[in-house]
């Protein structure tokens, strides 16, 4: 599963920390997600995407291996 | 947003239990350390109940350290206990089998394995997996 998490903390000009902080993990669980190595919960999902205040597809994509 | 509890979240120890974990690890090894460094001669009887006593201490330590929460207890640290402990399981496997046969290689007696022994190899894979997991994340 693909994500622009990344991208998207660009935009709002936010770290990793402050993104952790925002949605209750550590920033080493937002660092593996955005390194493709950890597949959040829906919850999670949820959570981020409301920061970025966009849907949870709009932040996360299925790949064809997925 | 405030972060909520999650609902699938194990049931753990709070933070401080892993200090009282420690304590009473050390509760359970320093005793050891002396008698052994020191050569104290102890009666038959009253040495089993001292090993005893001082393995059970220690293990009760491990169990505690191993069952209390982080700082940041997340998914992601619920997901590497999982995985620590699927190790855990593995070794435990390994350990019983291959014992014998490594005590048979060394010449050594193949005596019965001690719970005690067989539980507290089982808490330090978990502790060492999960030590290394979450520093790798």
């Amino acid at each position: 599963m693909k994500n622009n998490i990344k991208a998207e903390r660009a935009k709002l000009d936010i770290t990793q920390q402050q993104l952790a902080d925002k949605v209750g993990v550590s920033r080493q669980t937002i660092n593996s997600i955005e390194a493709e190595r950890y597949i959040p919960s829906t919850v999670l999902s949820l959570k981020i995407a409301a920061v970025f205040q966009k849907t949870v597809n709009e932040i996360f994509t299925l790949e064809n291996d997925d | 947003m405030e972060s909520k509890k999650l609902k699938n979240e194990p049931v753990l120890l709070p933070l401080y239990c892993k200090k009282i974990g420690l304590a009473i690890l050390l509760m359970g090894l320093i005793p050891a350390i002396i008698v052994k460094l020191m050569h104290l001669a102890l009666e038959p009887a009253p040495k089993e109940m001292f090993k005893l006593l001082t393995s059970n201490t220690f293990l009760l330590g491990l169990l505690m350290i191993a069952w209390s929460r982080d700082k940041i207890e997340d998914e992601m640290t619920i997901f590497i206990r999982l995985k620590s402990m699927a190790w855990t399981f593995t070794w435990t496997v390994l350990y019983v089998i291959t014992r014998p046969v490594i005590d048979l290689i060394f010449n050594d007696p193949v005596e019965n394995m001690n719970s005690q022994e067989v539980v507290m190899s089982m808490l330090f894979v978990y502790l060492i997996m999960y030590f290394f997991q979450k520093r790798g994340r």
